[in-house]
C-alpha cells in the first residue's frame, strides 16, 4: 500500500496547483459579474459604488472595444488586489477622457488578453462610472520596461493607454510592458 | 489472470525493465521540479504573484525606506525654498495680519511652487498681492473655477501668477507660477481676525502648520434616497473628495532639518492698560513702548513652522471689561461689533443639577508624542473633578472604538479608579474614525431629563472629513452639549470651533502639560455653571442685520460676540437672556461705540460661517447656501469655499518652450508628533494612509501638467501565475496518473512472482 502514497500525494498537489491557477481564473470572471452590477449602479446614481461590501476598490470606468466583442470594468488603483478583479486604472494618470494620459493595466492572461487581438484603429469605447462616453481610437503600440514606459502624465491632450505583462505567452513574468497607445476622437455626455 | 500477466512478463522481460527505468527517470524529474518549484515560488512570491504595484513616486510615508530617502534628500535641497514673515496689528477687538511667503528658486529649472499652509479658522482673507522683483501685483477676488482659469492661462502664457484657494475654513494653498531659475517671488496674503476672549485673557493663535490628516477610506455608508418617494436614492461618497488637496509632503523630522522658517512680529495694541502678556509655546520678546502697547517678536529669530503661535494678554486691572462696542463706517453702511461678557451667576442660589458626562479621548497615530500624554492627563484630571452624583462614562478611539462601561455609571471611587486606569493604559496608534466615537457619545442611553448631559471631545482633530462629523453632530446632538478640547501643537482649530458651535458647547486648547490643570479648570466652570440662555438682540432705531442669526447659549466666562450690519448708527442695542433662572439684560447705547478697523469683513465672514452652518443644519439648501456666500464673499473680497484670489503679472516671463517644473512644498511635522506613528506604522495604519499618499499624487495630471518629479509612468505588474500552476498542476497530475499505473502493475507482477 504505502507505495500508492507518492503518486496520491503527488496528484494532490497537482490538483491543488490547478485548483489555484483556476481559482484565479474563476475569481477574475466572477468579480467581473459582480463589478458590472455596481458599474451600472454607479452609472445610474452618480455616486461611488463598491462591488461587495468589503472591496477596497471600486469601478471607474467599462472598456470596451466592439470589433472583438471584449469588455472589462476597469477599477481604481492598479494594486495587485485590484488587478485580481479586474484592470486598475493607475491612480497618479487622468480620469480618461480628462487632459492627460489615463493608463489602464491589466493582467495578460485575464482581463486584458484580449488586448493581443486589438489592432491599430480600432475604436475602444470608454464609459465613465459618472456615465460620460469617450471613443479613443488606437494608434499605436509598443514594447517598453515597467519602470521606462515613456509615458508622459503632462501631455495636454486627452490619451489613453492600455498596458499589460509581454510577451503575450511568457510562462513567467519578466520587466517588459506591452502598452497600446490610443488617442480621444469623441465624446458624448 | 495469474497467467495471462506471467506470461506477458515472459514475453517482454525487457519492457518491465524499460519502464522501471523510465519512471525512475521521470521520478527524478519530477522531484528536481518540484524544489525548483517550490524554491521559485518561495524566492519569487514578491515578484511574480504579481500583486506588487511599483511604488512610483516619492511619498512621504514611505521616507523610511533608505532609497527612497535619497530621493526626497535631493528634493529637499534641490527644492523651492520658502520663507514665511507675519506681521500681526492688534487694535482692540480685532487683528490684521499680513502673512508674507517668501518663494525662492535656487534651481536651474522654470517652477511653479504650491504650499498648504493653515490660517485661523475666523480669519477673513481679502488681499492678495504678488511681489516680483520691484513690482507689485494685486490680486481680485474671484469665483473659484474662474480664479483657477485665469491662473492656469497665465502659467500656460509663461506669465507670472499668485494664486490662493480655501480648502477647508482652516487650510489654504498658495499657488506660485513660472518663477524663474534664481528668482525670488513674494506673495502677501492678509487677513482680518477678532481677538479671542476668554475671561480676563484676551489671545490670538496663529496656527503655522497643518498636521496631517487621516483621510478614512471611502465607504458606502448609506443611502439617501429622494424625497418623492421614486426609490431612488444615492449613496454616499467619498468622504474626503479633496483628499490630495490637503495633504502635502511632510518630512520626517528624524532625517530632515526643518524648513519654511517664519518670523513673527506682533504689534499688540489693546486698548487697555496691559498686564501680562506672554506666549506659551515660543519664545517671545517684549517691548512696551506705553502702557496698552506692545510689540512682541521671537527672540531666538527665524523658527520652523511646526506649531500654532499663541500670544495671551490680561489687562493690568484685575477686572477685564465686561462689554466692548465697536463700530465701523463702510461707504453708507455702518458695522458693528459687540463684546458682552455676562455676570456669572452666584454659586450660592444655583444649586448645580447633577450631569451626565460622556469623555472621549483620542488615541490615534496623530497623537503620538506628547499629544497623548496631555490628553491622558487632562482626562485624569477631569476624572478626577466628578462629583458622586454625577454620572460619566468614557470613549476612546482610533480606527477602533471602545466604550468603558455599557451604560453611563455613577461616579463614584470606585468607577473612577477604574476609567483612570483603563485612560493611563491607552496608547497612541491607528487611523482616527472619529464619527462611530460622536455617534456613540451623543447616543443618549439614559433619557434622563433630570440631568444635563455633556460630551467633552478630546482630540487633535486630525482628520479631513470633518463635514462628516458636523453632520452626525447635527443629526445626534439631541439634548447632549459636545465640549470640544484641542490638544497638541498645530491642533485642528476649525473642527473644533464648529463641532462646539454645532453642539451647542464650548471649546478650549490645550497646547502644552503646563496648560492642562488652568484650561480644564477653565472647561470645568463651563461645565459646571449653568450657561447663559435665550439670548437676543433687539435694536431700538437702526435696522439690522445681526450675526449670529440665532445666538447661542453663553457659557462661564465667555463673552457674547455679535457682528451686525446696520443702516444708521442711532438708538441703542438691548440685549436680553437668562443666567440660570434669573432674567438678565444690558443695553448699549451706539453713540458709545469706539472706532474699530475692518469690522465689515468680521461681519462678513460671520455671515458666511452662519450659512455654512445653515447648510450643515439643512436649514438651508445646498443652492441657497453657496448663493449666499457667493454674494457675501464677492461683496466683501473674502476668500472662501467658492471664491479664489488671483493675481496676473501681465508681462510674460518665461520663455516659449522651456519647461516648467512644480514643487509641492513640504512642510514640517508638527511639534511633538510622532511621524512613525502617523505614517510609519502600516500594520495599524492600514489602506488608508497608504491610500491617502497614493492619492496625494494621483491627479498630478489633471490638476498640474507640468509635474516635476513624475518622468515617466511605472507599470504595474501585469502576469498571474495562473498558466503556470495550472500547467504545472496538470503535469503532476498526469505524473501521479502514470506512478499509480505503473505501481498496480508492479504489485501485480510481484504477486505473481
Amino acid at each position: 500500500m504505502p507505495r500508492f502514497i507518492s503518486p496520491l500525494v503527488l496528484a494532490l498537489i497537482g490538483i491543488i496547483l490547478f485548483g489555484d491557477g483556476a481559482y484565479i481564473h474563476a475569481k477574475a470572471w466572477l468579480a467581473q459579474v459582480l463589478l458590472e452590477r455596481a458599474f451600472d449602479k454607479s452609472v445610474a446614481t452618480g455616486e461611488v459604488v463598491r462591488p461587495w461590501s468589503w472591496a477596497d476598490t471600486w469601478p471607474v470606468a467599462r472598456i470596451e472595444v466592439r470589433r472583438i466583442g471584449a469588455s472589462a470594468i476597469v477599477l481604481e488603483g492598479a494594486s495587485g488586489q485590484a488587478l485580481a478583479f479586474g484592470p486598475g486604472h493607475i491612480r497618479q494618470t487622468a480620469d480618461a477622457g480628462e487632459r492627460g494620459v489615463a493608463v489602464y493595466a491589466a493582467h495578460r492572461d485575464t482581463h486584458f488578453r484580449f488586448l493581443r487581438n486589438v489592432a491599430i484603429g480600432d475604436l475602444i469605447d470608454v464609459t465613465r462610472s459618472d456615465g460620460k462616453h469617450f471613443r479613443f481610437r488606437a494608434d499605436s503600440s509598443a514594447v517598453v520596461r515597467f519602470d521606462a514606459s515613456g509615458i508622459d502624465p503632462a501631455i495636454r491632450a486627452a490619451e489613453l493607454v492600455l498596458a499589460t505583462c509581454w510577451p503575450f505567452d511568457a510562462v513567467v513574468s519578466g520587466p517588459e510592458r506591452y502598452i497600446l497607445h490610443a488617442t480621444l476622437i469623441g465624446t458624448d455626455e | 489472470m495469474d497467467t495471462y500477466d506471467t506470461t506477458d512478463s515472459n514475453e517482454h522481460p525487457w519492457l518491465g525493465r524499460l519502464i522501471v527505468v523510465g519512471l525512475f527517470l521521470l521520478a527524478q524529474g519530477i522531484a528536481v521540479m518540484l524544489v525548483a518549484f517550490v524554491a521559485l515560488l518561495v524566492s519569487l512570491e514578491p515578484g511574480w504573484s504579481a500583486t506588487t504595484e511599483q511604488a512610483s513616486l516619492l511619498q512621504p510615508g514611505d521616507a523610511k525606506s533608505g532609497t527612497l530617502l535619497l530621493k526626497e534628500d535631493r528634493a529637499y535641497t534641490e527644492a523651492i525654498r520658502l520663507g514665511i514673515d507675519v506681521d500681526i496689528t492688534v487694535s482692540g477687538p480685532t487683528l490684521r495680519a499680513r502673512v508674507t511667503q517668501i518663494f525662492r528658486n535656487p534651481t536651474k529649472d522654470w517652477a511653479e511652487a504650491t504650499y498648504v499652509y493653515p490660517l485661523p479658522a475666523g480669519g477673513a482673507v481679502d488681499s492678495l498681492k504678488m511681489v516680483v522683483g520691484n513690482r507689485v501685483i494685486v490680486g481680485d477676488i474671484k469665483e473659484r473655477q474662474q480664479a483657477r482659469v485665469i491662473y492656469e492661462e497665465a502659467r500656460g502664457a509663461g506669465q507670472k501668477a499668485a494664486l490662493t484657494e480655501q480648502e477647508r475654513p482652516n487650510i489654504f494653498t498658495n499657488s506660485v507660477a513660472n518663477i524663474g531659475p534664481g528668482e525670488t517671488v513674494l506673495v502677501q496674503i492678509e487677513y482680518q481676525e477678532p481677538v479671542h476672549q476668554s475671561g480676563n485673557e484676551y489671545s490670538l493663535r496663529l496656527p503655522l502648520v497643518v498636521g496631517p490628516r487621516y483621510n478614512p477610506a471611502p465607504i458606502v455608508q448609506s443611502v439617501d434616497f429622494r424625497n418623492d418617494g421614486s426609490g431612488w436614492g444615492a449613496t454616499n461618497s467619498d468622504p474626503v473628495p479633496d483628499r490630495d488637496r490637503i495633504s502635502p509632503p511632510v518630512l520626517d523630522p528624524a532625517r530632515n532639518a526643518p524648513v519654511n522658517p517664519t518670523s513673527i512680529t506682533i504689534r499688540l495694541n489693546a486698548g487697555f492698560a496691559l498686564g501680562e502678556v506672554k506666549s506659551p509655546h515660543h519664545n517671545v520678546k517684549v517691548e512696551s513702548p506705553d502702557n496698552t502697547t506692545r510689540i512682541v517678536t521671537l527672540a531666538d529669530g527665524a523658527v520652523p513652522a511646526d506649531r500654532d503661535f499663541e500670544l495671551t494678554w490680561k489687562p493690568a486691572a484685575a477686572k477685564a471689561p465686561s462689554v466692548g462696542l465697536f463700530r465701523e463706517r463702510v461707504g453708507d453702511t455702518d458695522y458693528l461689533l459687540a463684546f458682552v461678557t455676562p455676570p456669572a451667576a452666584e454659586q450660592a442660589t444655583q444649586k448645580p443639577r447633577p450631569r451626565e458626562v460622556i469623555f472621549v479621548i483620542d488615541n490615534s497615530g496623530s497623537m503620538g508624542g506628547t499629544s497623548i500624554v496631555q490628553a491622558k492627563a487632562s482626562l485624569t484630571y477631569a476624572l478626577s473633578r466628578l462629583q458622586p452624583t454625577d454620572r460619566f462614562n468614557v470613549i476612546r478611539f482610533d480606527d477602533t472604538m471602545d466604550v468603558l462601561f455599557p451604560a453611563s455609571v455613577a461616579a463614584d471611587a470606585e468607577r473612577v479608579g477604574e476609567a483612570t486606569s483603563f485612560v493611563s493604559a491607552l496608547q497612541a496608534r491607528g487611523g482616527t474614525e472619529m464619527v462611530p466615537a460622536m455617534r456613540a457619545a451623543l447616543t443618549d442611553k439614559l433619557g434622563d431629563a433630570g440631568m444635563v448631559r455633556q460630551v467633552v471631545f478630546l482630540t487633535d482633530g486630525a482628520i479631513g472629513n470633518e463635514q462628516q462629523l458636523f453632520e452626525t453632530i447635527t443629526a445626534m446632538r439631541g439634548r447632549s452639549r459636545v465640549f470640544m478640547v484641542g490638544i497638541g501643537s498645530a491642533p485642528n482649530t476649525y473642527l473644533m470651533t464648529r463641532a462646539a458651535e454645532l453642539g451647542r458647547g464650548a471649546f478650549t486648547h490645550i497646547g502644552s502639560v503646563e496648560q492642562i490643570e488652568e484650561r480644564m479648570r477653565g472647561l470645568f466652570a463651563k461645565l459646571e455653571n449653568p450657561a447663559v440662555t435665550g439670548l437676543s438682540a433687539k435694536f431700538s432705531e437702526a435696522k439690522a442685520d445681526v450675526t449670529p442669526t440665532i445666538i447661542p447659549d453663553v457659557y462661564r466666562d465667555e463673552p457674547l460676540v455679535l457682528a451686525a450690519k446696520l443702516d444708521t448708527l442711532a438708538g441703542s442695542v438691548e440685549i436680553k437672556g437668562r443666567v440660570g433662572d434669573r432674567p438678565w439684560s444690558v443695553t448699549l447705547p451706539l453713540q458709545n461705540a469706539a472706532e474699530g478697523k475692518g469690522l465689515s469683513k468680521l461681519w462678513a465672514k460671520r455671515k458666511i460661517d452662519d450659512a455654512e452652518v445653515a447648510r450643515t443644519l439643512r436649514e438651508m439648501t445646498p443652492e441657497d447656501s453657496d448663493k449666499a456666500i457667493l454674494a457675501l464673499a464677492l461683496d466683501h473680497q473674502i476668500v472662501t469655499r467658492l471664491t479664489s484670489l488671483v493675481a496676473v503679472d501681465k508681462t510674460p516671463s518665461r520663455p516659449e518652450g522651456e519647461p516648467l517644473k512644480l514643487s509641492e512644498l513640504p512642510i514640517n511635522l508638527p511639534a511633538g508628533w510622532d511621524f512613525a506613528k502617523v505614517f510609519g506604522e502600516r500594520q495599524q495604519v492600514p489602506a488608508q494612509l497608504r491610500e491617502r499618499h497614493a492619492d496625494a499624487r494621483s491627479q498630478s495630471a489633471t490638476r498640474r501638467p507640468t509635474p516635476a518629479a513624475t518622468d515617466t509612468i511605472r507599470l504595474p505588474k501585469t502576469a498571474t501565475s495562473a498558466e503556470l500552476k495550472m500547467t504545472a498542476g496538470v503535469i503532476l497530475i498526469l505524473l501521479a496518473m502514470i506512478l499509480f499505473v505503473f505501481n498496480r502493475r508492479q504489485s501485480l507482477l510481484t504477486d505473481a512472482a
